[in-house]
C-alpha cells in the first residue's frame, strides 16, 4: 500500500495544452490532429475520417418552434376533424407542457394553409413556403424529427449543443475545433441574429459558446452596424497606419520576449494580434454588400436592404461561406405561436421564405451549394391540437417535441426527397424518426467527420457532440 | 494462429525481462481506465460486458462464462486478455475498434509485463489518506522548505538543475499578481529593491496575504466553482440577489477562516449549533444554481436538476470527483455507485422547495432575512411581543361561561353576492347594492373555454367547463392580514384530480407559482390555502374526506388573517369538517391580486362543475354564523359553537386582545419585510423522499429504491457517530482521514500560485485524472495543512516563501526541451493572467481603479475590481469570456487558457483599456523628464519592470513616428486622448427650428454642426499608443 512516486516519463506525457500551443491558429491540417485524441501517443496517422461532402455549413435556426402543420407536413385529417378532441389513443398519455397540459379539452386544429406539390420531385409545401417550395428539387425535407425537451431553453440548448445541460460546446464550436478555419482573416464560426424578428424568447451568447472547448472556438457574433465585431474598430484618432506601426512595435517587443523565454505561446499571441489586424480589414469587406448586383439583392427580397434582417443575414451568410468560413449560424426568432398562429406564422414566412430560398439559389448558381450544407429548423414542433382560444379564423398550438419537420439542402444531401413520416394526426412518428443526435451525426458525417471520433477529454470523460448516441441518417445522403 | 500468437507473446516476454517492475498506479491503471473500464469497470448495471471487471483482482481473475480467465497472474500465455489485445480479428480484438482508442505497442507492453509480473493491483493514490514524506537530501544551499528538496531531487534525476531566485522586480510583480491580482507600483518596486534586510520578502508576503485585495483575487476561483452569478440563468434570466453570499466568501477569505469551517458553513451553516445569519447566508452556496420560470416548465424536473447541480458542485468543489457521472448509472471509472449519487442527493434534497422560480423572480423560499446590525434583535423583540399577545389572548377566554342557547344570530352582510341569474358578454351581476359585477377579464379572450348558465340551487347557476372562469372585479384586494370568508353552493360533475375553485394568485406561470388565497380540489378533496410562495411559505389545510359527486352542497371557507393554518377553516353545508394541516409556514405577504372563480390560466379549472349563490365577506364568519347563513337554526347549535360565537362577537376582553395580537403580528411583518429575503438551505420535514431515479430521469423514481442521506463510502467510510444530514456530510468532508479534501485544496492553491496544479487535472482526482507531478509535495503539504488546522493563509505563505516559487522563470534550452510544460518545477512559474487580472491590472496601472470591499455588483464599464462585475449567466461580460472566464451557469473547476484575435481586439480597442492607456500616458508624461524615462515609466506601470534596450528602442521608434503624425494632426491626438469638445450652445427653441427647416435652404441658422474636437498634446497621444502597445504585449498579460 505504499504510495508511489511518479517517474519523469509518467508526468512528461505531452499535455493537450502544450500540444495546442504549437497550433495556435487552429488552421486546417494542424487542427485536424484534435480528431484523434492523443494522436501522438497512439502513434496513428493524422487525417480526415473520410472525404467531406460539405466543407461549410449554414444553419438557419428558427427559434421558438415553427409549426410543421402550416409549413412542411400536410395533414388533411386535422381539417376534417377540426374542433374534435385529440383521441387518447393517439396521445397515449405523453407529457404536455404546463401551458396546455391542464386544458380540459384538446381540440384538433386543421391548418389554414394550402399545400401543393413542387418541382419534378413533387414534394409538398404550403402556400406560405412557396418560394422554398420552388427549390424543392434541391431540398430534403425531414418530417420525422424528434427531441427530448418540451420547453424553449432546454430545447434550444439541446439543438445547439447536443445536451440539455448547460456548459457543452455548441455545434459550430465543435466544427471549428474539429476542422479549423479555411480563412486566416476570419473566425471559423460566425453567428448572425435577425434584427427584424419578433423576439418572443431571448437568444443568448451561450448558445454559440465553446463550453469546455478552448474559447478560440466560440462563435463570433457579427452585428449589423458600424462595428460588426465587438471592439473591431480602432479607437477614435488611431489610423490604420498608426495601428500597423503599433503592431510592428508589438512584434519587436514579443520578439525580445520570445528570444529569452523560448516560449511558443509568445509567438501565438503575436499571430493572434496580427489576425485581429487583418480582421479589421476583412470583416468590413465581407459585410459590405454594396458590390452585390441589383438582381442578387432583389432575389433576397426587399428587406435585404435593412441591415441585420433575416434576408440581409442570408446574403451575408453566403458571402461568409464564400470566404471559407466553416460554420455560419443564423438565428431567427418569433415562431412560438401559442395563440393567433395563422397571423403569426404568415408573418414569419413572409420574413424568411424568400431569403432562405434565395440563399439556396444563390449558392447553387455560384457552384457553392454542392459543398455547402444548409439546414433549416427550430428546437421543436407544435401540437396538432389547439392551445387557448379557437375560432374559425384563428387558433394556437403548444410545443410538441415528438415530431416536427426540418429541411436540409446541398452539401451531399439528397434533393427532392422526403424522409420520415408522421401519423395522420401529426402527433407521433410513423416511420424513420430522426433524433437531434442523429441530425448532428449526419451533419458531421457530411463534413467528413465520424461523430464518434470527434472527442474532447474533459473532467475525465471523452465528450462528443452526440454524447453516446446518434446514427447517421443514410437515406438522406445523396 | 495460436502459434503466431505464442510467438508474439514471446516477443513481449523478452521485452518484459528488460526493465524495472511496472507500477499499477503509474503505468497500468491509466491504460485500463481509459480503454477498458467503460465496459469492464465499476458500473455494475447494464454497462458491464461479459460479466468481466478489470478494476479489481477478483473480477479480473475469475473464470468467465466462456471458461476463460482474463488475467492469470504471471501467465501471459493463458491470460485471455493478452490474447485479445494481440488479436488481429476485428471481432475479437480488445479494445474493440469502435472505441476509437486502440492500444499502442508501448501500452500493450506495459499490460503484458504487468500480468507477467503477477498483476498486482494497488489502491488509487488519491483514495489513500495523504502522509508526510521525508524530504530527500537534495538542493543544499538552495532549498528553503522541505518541498524544495523534492523539487531539487526530481530535477536532478531528470538531468536538470533548479534555477536561482529571480530578480527583485520580477519577484515582486509575481508575488503581487499571485496574491492580490494587482501589480506593484514602480515606487513599491523601487522600495523593495532598495530594502536589503533579510526579511524584506517575507514582510511583503505577510502584508499582501493580509490585505483585502488578496481576498478579492483569491475569491474568484471559488466563485467559478460555486457558479456564483448575478442572474438566475435560463430564458428570461432574471436578476438573482446573491452578492451577500459573495461577500460572505470575501470576508471568510480576508479573515482566513479555517478551510474546514469554510466548508462546513457553506454545506450546513443552518445546522450548526452556533448558527447565525452569517452561517445561514453561507448555505446559499447550494441555492444559487440556475432556476427557470419559463411558462409550462415542470417543477419536479427542475427541482431534480437543482439537486443534481448541488451534488455535482459538491463533488467538484470539495472532492474533485465527477459525482455527476453517477446520476444515470454507476460511475464508469470511479467506485461511485448510482446509489451513492442519490445518497448525496438526499443530503441536498432536504428542502421544502419549488423547483421553479416564480414569475416575479422573488427569492425562492426557504429564505432568511438579511438584517442590519440591531435589526435582528428588534425582530426578536417583536416575536416576543407576538408571543406575549398570543398568551394574553389565550387568557382572554377566561371569564366567559355563558353557554345559554343563542336565540338569534345576525350574519353580517356579504361584501359581494353573485346569484348567477343572468350572464352577458361582460359577465354576471352582483346582488349587493352598488357592488361591481363579476367579469370576463379581457385576457380571458385567449381562453379556450366558456362558462354558461345552468340550473342552480336558487334559480339559475353557473356551469364551468374547466377552461373558462370569472374575475370578481371591483373589490379591495385581500392581503395576508385581511380576514375573509367565501361561500358557494357547488356541484361536482366528476372526481376532479385538480380544479381551481377560487384564487387570487394573478399571473400564474406554472406549477406552484401561486401567491395569494387559493381554494382547490386535489384528488377530490378541498384544499384551502394562504400562500406567499408555495410550498415553503404557506398556510394550508385539506379535508380528510373526498367531496361527494353529483349533488349540490354548500362550501364555506374562512381565513382569520392570522397567517396560521389554525386560522383556516372549511365548512360543508354549514358544518365544520375534519381537516389536516398541509403547510403552516406562511412568513411573508402575498401579492395582492383580484379573485378569480373556477379557472386559472395554465391550471386546471372546475371542469364539469357548477356553482351558485357565491358570497364573499371581508371578515371570518364564526361557525355559528356559517351555520345560520346556511339555514341551520341558531337554537340548535351545540355548546362549543355557541361559546365560540359569544367569545368572538360579544366578549370584550377577547375582542380587544385579538386586536392587539393582530397589531403585534403586523408590526412583526412590517419589520421583517423591510429586510431583504435571501435564499438559504433549511431542512424540512416536508422534503420529498429521495429515490434512485432510473436513468437519472426526474419522472422515473424507482420506488423500490428509497435512499437515505450518505456519501460515497469507497472514498471514506461513513463514521456512524455522524448525523445523517448535511452537517454530518460536512464532517465527513473535513474528516482527518478524508483523502481528497485537503489534497484538492492544496492543489487549488498551487494552481493559483503556479498557473497549473501539481495534479494538472485539478477538476478530477478520480481514476481518469492525471497523476500528480510531485506526489510527495502534494501529500506533505496536505498532511501539514490538516494537522495545522486547515490554515489556508499559512499554506500559501509557505509556498510563497519556498525557493521553488522564487526561481527565475526563464528556462535554459535544456529546461525547455526536457520539460516544456514545467511539470518538474525546476524553474519559476509563468502564468497567462486571468480575465480579471488583465482588466484590473490595466485599471490599476492607469490609476483608475476604484477600490471598495464587497457590495452590490457593478456594471462592466465602472472601474471597480472585476470580481464585482455583474455576471449575467446567459450573456456574460464579453471581455471575461474572451479571456477564458466561464458563464457561471454551472460549477467550473478549471479555466483553459487560449489565444484568440479577439483578445488583441480587447486590449487594443476596448474603451476600458483605451482609457487606461490614456491615463498611463498622462502619468508617464509627468513622471519622466525625457521620452526614454516616460516610456520606461509607462512600461514599469504596466509590466512591473524596466524595459530592455531592444524593447525601449522599439517603443521609442513607435513614439517618434506617432508623435510626428499627431503633431501634424493634433485633432487626432485629441480624439485619441478622448478630449471632449465644450458642449455646443443650447438649441434654439424647437418651434423655431422646425419653422426654419420648413423655410428652406437657409442652413446657416440651423443648429451649428458640432465643433471639431479640440486638439490634443501629440506627446501624450503618442505615449498613449505606446501604452496600448505594451498592453497588447506578452509582458503585460503574462506573469513570469
Amino acid at each position: 500500500m505504499s504510495p508511489f512516486i511518479p517517474t519523469y516519463d509518467a508526468v512528461m506525457r505531452p499535455t493537450r495544452r502544450h500540444f495546442l500551443g504549437t497550433s495556435a491558429l487552429g488552421m486546417g491540417a494542424l487542427a485536424l490532429r484534435h480528431l484523434v485524441p492523443d494522436a501522438s501517443a497512439a502513434g496513428e496517422a493524422v487525417g480526415m475520417h473520410f472525404p467531406a461532402k460539405a466543407k461549410r455549413v449554414i444553419y438557419l435556426f428558427q427559434a421558438g418552434g415553427p409549426s410543421q402543420f402550416e409549413t412542411l407536413d400536410p395533414k388533411p385529417l386535422l381539417r376534417e376533424r377540426h374542433g374534435q378532441d385529440l383521441p387518447d389513443s393517439v396521445r397515449k398519455g405523453q407529457r404536455l407542457t404546463g401551458m396546455s397540459g391542464n386544458q380540459s379539452r384538446l381540440p384538433l386544429a386543421g391548418s389554414f394553409t394550402e399545400f401543393k406539390k413542387y418541382g419534378l420531385s413533387g414534394v409538398e409545401y404550403s402556400d406560405i413556403m412557396a418560394e422554398t417550395g420552388a427549390m424543392a428539387d434541391d431540398i430534403c425535407v425531414i418530417r420525422s424529427m424528434h427531441t427530448e425537451a418540451i420547453n424553449h431553453d432546454p430545447g434550444i440548448t439541446f439543438f445547439c449543443s447536443g445536451s440539455q445541460i448547460a456548459g457543452r460546446p455548441s455545434m459550430g464550436a465543435w466544427a471549428s475545433y474539429g476542422l479549423g478555419s479555411m480563412n486566416e482573416n476570419l473566425p471559423a464560426f460566425i453567428v448572425l441574429v435577425s434584427r427584424d424578428a419578433t423576439k418572443d424568447q431571448p437568444l443568448y451568447s451561450r448558445l454559440w459558446g465553446s463550453g469546455f472547448l478552448p474559447s478560440e472556438h466560440q462563435g463570433v457574433q457579427f452585428k449589423a452596424g458600424k462595428e460588426p465585431v465587438l471592439y473591431l474598430t480602432n479607437p477614435e484618432g488611431v489610423s490604420p497606419h498608426a495601428r500597423r506601426g503599433m503592431l510592428d512595435a508589438l512584434g519587436k517587443l514579443n520578439g525580445v520576449q520570445r528570444a529569452s523565454e523560448l516560449d511558443p505561446e509568445v509567438d501565438a499571441r503575436l499571430a493572434q494580434a496580427e489576425m485581429a489586424y487583418r480582421m479589421q480589414t476583412s470583416v468590413p469587406e465581407v459585410t459590405d454588400i454594396s458590390g452585390e448586383s441589383k438582381e442578387t439583392l432583389e432575389m433576397y427580397g426587399e428587406s435585404v436592404s435593412q441591415p441585420g434582417s433575416f434576408a440581409a443575414n442570408c446574403l451575408l451568410a453566403r458571402r461568409l461561406v464564400e470566404k471559407g468560413v466553416r460554420f455560419v449560424n443564423l438565428f431567427h426568432q418569433g415562431w412560438d405561436n401559442h395563440g393567433g398562429l395563422p397571423g403569426g406564422i404568415r408573418r414569419q414566412c413572409k420574413q424568411t421564405d424568400k431569403p432562405a430560398a434565395a440563399l439556396i439559389k444563390d449558392l447553387k448558381r455560384r457552384g457553392l451549394l454542392e459543398d455547402t450544407l444548409v439546414i433549416w429548423g427550430g428546437e421543436f414542433g407544435r401540437t396538432a391540437y389547439c392551445q387557448g382560444k379557437m375560432t374559425k379564423e384563428s387558433y394556437g398550438r403548444d410545443h410538441h417535441p415528438r415530431c416536427f419537420s426540418m429541411w436540409m439542402s446541398g452539401g451531399g444531401v439528397r434533393g427532392g426527397h422526403v424522409h420520415g413520416a408522421t401519423d395522420d394526426f401529426g402527433y407521433n412518428i410513423a416511420a424513420d424518426g430522426v433524433h437531434v443526435h442523429d441530425l448532428h451525426a449526419t451533419m458531421l458525417h457530411l463534413m467528413g467527420v465520424n461523430h464518434e471520433r470527434l472527442t474532447f477529454k474533459f473532467q475525465g470523460r471523452y465528450y462528443r457532440l452526440t454524447d453516446v448516441h446518434g446514427h447517421v441518417v443514410k437515406p438522406i445522403l445523396a | 494462429m495460436r502459434i503466431a500468437l505464442a510467438l508474439l507473446i514471446l516477443l513481449y516476454a523478452d521485452v518484459a525481462e528488460a526493465d524495472a517492475p511496472v507500477s499499477f498506479n503509474r503505468d497500468v491503471r491509466p491504460i485500463l481506465s481509459d480503454r477498458c473500464y467503460g465496459c469492464h469497470g465499476p458500473d455494475a448495471n447494464k454497462g458491464r460486458k461479459a460479466g468481466l471487471r478489470l478494476d479489481e483482482l477478483t473480477g479480473a481473475t475469475k473464470e468467465l462464462k466462456s471458461g476463460e480467465r482474463a488475467i492469470i497472474p504471471g501467465d501471459i500465455e493463458n491470460s485471455e486478455m493478452v490474447r485479445r489485445m494481440l488479436s488481429t480479428d476485428p471481432d475479437d480484438i480488445m479494445p474493440p475498434p469502435d472505441l476509437n482508442r486502440p492500444l499502442t505497442k508501448a501500452e500493450r507492453e506495459v499490460l503484458i509485463r504487468w500480468i507477467k509480473e503477477g498483476a498486482k493491483y494497488e489502491p488509487h493514490w488519491a483514495f489513500v489518506p495523504p502522509v508526510r514524506f521525508e524530504p530527500p537530501r537534495a538542493g543544499e544551499g538552495w532549498a528553503r522548505d522541505p518541498i524544495d528538496r523534492f523539487v531539487a531531487a526530481a530535477a536532478s534525476k531528470a538531468g536538470l538543475s533548479t534555477l536561482p531566485e529571480t530578480d527583485r522586480a520580477t519577484l515582486l510583480r509575481r508575488l503581487h499578481l499571485a496574491t492580490t491580482g494587482l501589480p506593484p507600483s514602480p515606487e513599491e518596486t523601487d522600495a523593495f529593491i532598495a530594502d536589503k534586510s533579510p526579511d524584506a520578502y517575507l514582510r511583503r508576503v505577510d502584508a499582501l496575504l493580509a490585505s483585502p485585495r488578496a481576498a478579492e483575487h483569491q475569491a474568484v476561483a471559488w466563485l467559478d466553482l460555486s457558479r456564483y452569478a448575478d442572474t438566475w440563468g435560463y430564458t428570461g434570466d432574471k436578476p438573482m440577489f446573491a452578492w451577500p453570499w459573495r461577500d460572505w466568501v470575501l470576508n471568510a477569505i480576508r479573515d482566513n477562516m479555517p478551510y474546514d469551517r469554510f466548508i462546513t458553513e457553506q454545506v450546513a451553516g443552518d445546522l450548526l449549533p452556533d448558527a447565525s445569519q452569517s452561517t445561514r447566508v453561507a448555505t446559499a452556496f447550494s441555492r444559487i444554481h440556475r432556476m427557470t420560470f419559463e411558462g409550462g416548465s415542470i417543477a419536479e424536473e427542475f427541482r431534480q436538476d437543482g439537486i443534481a447541480d448541488r451534488v455535482a458542485t459538491t463533488g467538484y468543489a470539495f472532492l474533485s470527483l465527477t459525482l455527476d457521472c453517477a446520476k444515470c448509472h454507476d460511475h464508469k471509472y470511479d467506485p461511485i455507485s448510482q446509489k451513492d449519487f442519490f445518497a448525496v442527493a438526499a443530503m441536498f434534497g432536504d428542502l421544502d422547495e419549488n423547483g421553479l422560480l416564480d414569475f416575479h423572480g422573488q427569492p425562492p423560499p426557504p429564505i432568511t432575512r438579511l438584517y442590519q446590525p440591531g435589526e435582528e434583535a428588534k425582530e426578536k423583540e417583536l416575536i416576543a411581543a407576538v408571543r406575549e399577545a398570543e398568551a394574553l389572548h389565550g387568557l382572554s377566554v377566561n371569564g366567559i361561561r355563558s353557554s345559554a342557547p343563542l336565540t338569534d344570530v345576525t350574519v353580517p352582510a356579504p361584501e359581494a353576492h353573485y346569484p348567477f341569474e343572468s350572464l352577458t358578454k361582460v359577465g354576471t351581476d352582483n346582488a349587493v347594492t352598488n357592488g361591481k359585477p363579476a367579469t370576463f377579464e379581457r385576457s380571458r379572450g385567449d381562453q379556450l373555454g366558456q362558462v354558461e348558465l345552468c340550473e342552480g340551487v336558487q334559480g339559475k347557476g353557473l356551469a364551468f367547463d374547466g377552461d373558462g372562469g370569472l374575475m370578481l372585479a371591483g373589490l379591495e384586494k385581500y392581503d395576508r392580514f385581511t380576514p375573509f370568508t367565501f361561500s358557494a353552493h357547488m356541484r361536482l360533475g366528476e372526481k376532479n384530480a385538480r380544479a381551481t375553485l377560487l384564487h387570487s394568485s394573478g399571473f400564474y406561470s406554472g406549477e406552484g407559482d401561486a401567491s395569494g388565497l387559493e381554494l382547490l380540489i386535489t384528488e377530490g378533496r378541498l384544499r384551502w390555502s394562504a400562500i406567499h410562495l408555495w410550498p415553503a411559505s404557506a398556510a394550508s389545510i385539506e379535508t380528510s374526506q373526498e367531496l361527494p359527486i353529483s349533488r349540490w352542497m354548500r362550501v364555506t371557507v374562512t381565513y382569520d388573517g392570522s397567517s396560521e393554518a389554525s386560522g383556516l377553516r372549511i365548512y360543508l353545508d354549514g358544518k365544520p369538517v375534519t381537516t389536516k394541516v398541509v403547510r403552516d409556514t406562511l412568513d411573508a405577504p402575498f401579492r395582492p391580486n383580484s379573485l378569480e372563480l373556477g379557472s386559472r390560466s395554465r391550471d386546471s379549472g372546475f371542469r364539469n362543475g357548477r356553482m351558485d349563490e357565491v358570497k364573499l365577506w371581508r371578515s371570518a364568519l364564526t361557525a355559528a354564523e356559517v351555520a345560520v347563513e346556511h339555514g341551520i337554526k341558531a337554537g340548535s347549535l351545540d355548546d362549543a359553537t355557541v361559546a365560540d360565537h359569544r367569545l368572538r362577537r360579544e366578549h370584550r376582553p377577547w375582542i380587544d386582545s385579538y386586536a392587539k395580537l393582530v397589531g403585534a403580528r403586523r408590526a412583526l411583518n412590517d419589520h421583517q419585510i423591510k429586510a431583504p429575503a435571501f435564499p438559504v438551505m433549511r431542512t424540512s420535514k416536508h422534503a420529498p423522499p429521495t429515490y434512485v431515479l432510473t436513468r437519472g430521469e426526474y419522472d422515473k423514481p424507482d420506488r423500490t429504491k428509497p435512499v437515505g442521506p450518505g456519501a460515497p463510502e469507497a472514498v471514506l467510510p461513513w463514521d456512524p457517530s455522524l448525523p445523517r444530514d448535511r452537517l454530518g456530510l460536512a464532517r465527513w468532508l473535513t474528516h482527518p482521514k478524508q483523502p481528497l479534501t485537503s489534497r484538492v485544496l492544496v492543489n487549488r492553491v498551487w494552481t493559483q500560485l503556479f498557473g497549473q496544479g501539481l495534479v494538472t487535472s485539478g477538476e478530477n482526482f478520480g481514476l481518469m485524472g492525471d497523476l500528480p507531478a510531485h506526489l510527495e509535495i502534494l501529500d506533505t503539504l496536505a498532511a501539514d495543512f490538516v494537522s495545522g488546522g486547515w490554515d489556508v493563509r499559512a499554506l500559501m505563505r509557505r509556498i510563497l516563501l519556498s525557493a521553488t516559487f522564487r526561481q527565475d522563470s526563464t528556462p535554459t534550452k535544456k529546461h525547455r526541451e526536457k520539460d516544456p510544460a514545467n511539470r518538474l518545477l525546476a524553474r519559476g512559474p509563468v502564468i497567462r493572467l486571468s480575465a480579471e487580472t488583465v482588466r484590473d491590472q490595466a485599471l490599476q496601472a492607469g490609476g483608475l481603479l476604484k477600490e471598495r470591499f464587497g457590495g452590490a455588483s457593478a456594471q462592466e464599464h465602472e472601474p471597480y475590481r472585476s470580481v464585482y462585475v455583474f455576471r449575467k449567466r446567459t450573456a456574460p461580460p464579453d471581455d471575461m469570456l474572451i479571456f477564458d472566464a466561464g458563464s457561471r451557469e454551472i460549477c467550473q473547476p478549471k479555466r483553459l487558457t487560449t489565444n484568440t484575435p479577439l483578445q488583441a481586439l480587447v486590449l487594443l480597442n476596448n474603451p476600458t483599456f483605451v482609457s487606461a492607456a490614456n491615463s498611463v500616458a498622462r502619468r508617464a508624461q509627468t513622471a519622466g523628464k525625457d521620452i526614454d524615462a516616460r516610456i520606461s515609466y509607462a512600461f514599469r506601470l504596466l509590466c512591473g519592470r524596466t524595459p530592455g534596450a531592444d524593447e525601449l528602442s522599439a517603443l521609442r521608434e513607435l513614439h517618434r513616428q506617432r508623435r510626428e503624425e499627431f503633431a501634424a494632426d493634433p485633432v487626432a491626438a485629441g480624439l485619441v486622448l478622448g478630449i471632449k469638445a465644450a458642449p455646443p450652445p443650447a438649441d434654439p427653441p424647437k418651434g423655431n427650428a422646425a419653422k426654419e427647416k420648413k423655410a428652406g435652404p437657409e442652413k446657416k441658422s440651423q443648429p451649428a454642426a458640432p465643433a471639431p474636437p479640440p486638439p490634443g498634446d501629440p506627446d501624450i497621444a503618442a505615449l498613449s499608443l505606446v501604452a496600448s502597445t505594451i498592453m497588447a504585449s506578452d509582458a503585460f498579460v503574462t506573469s513570469r
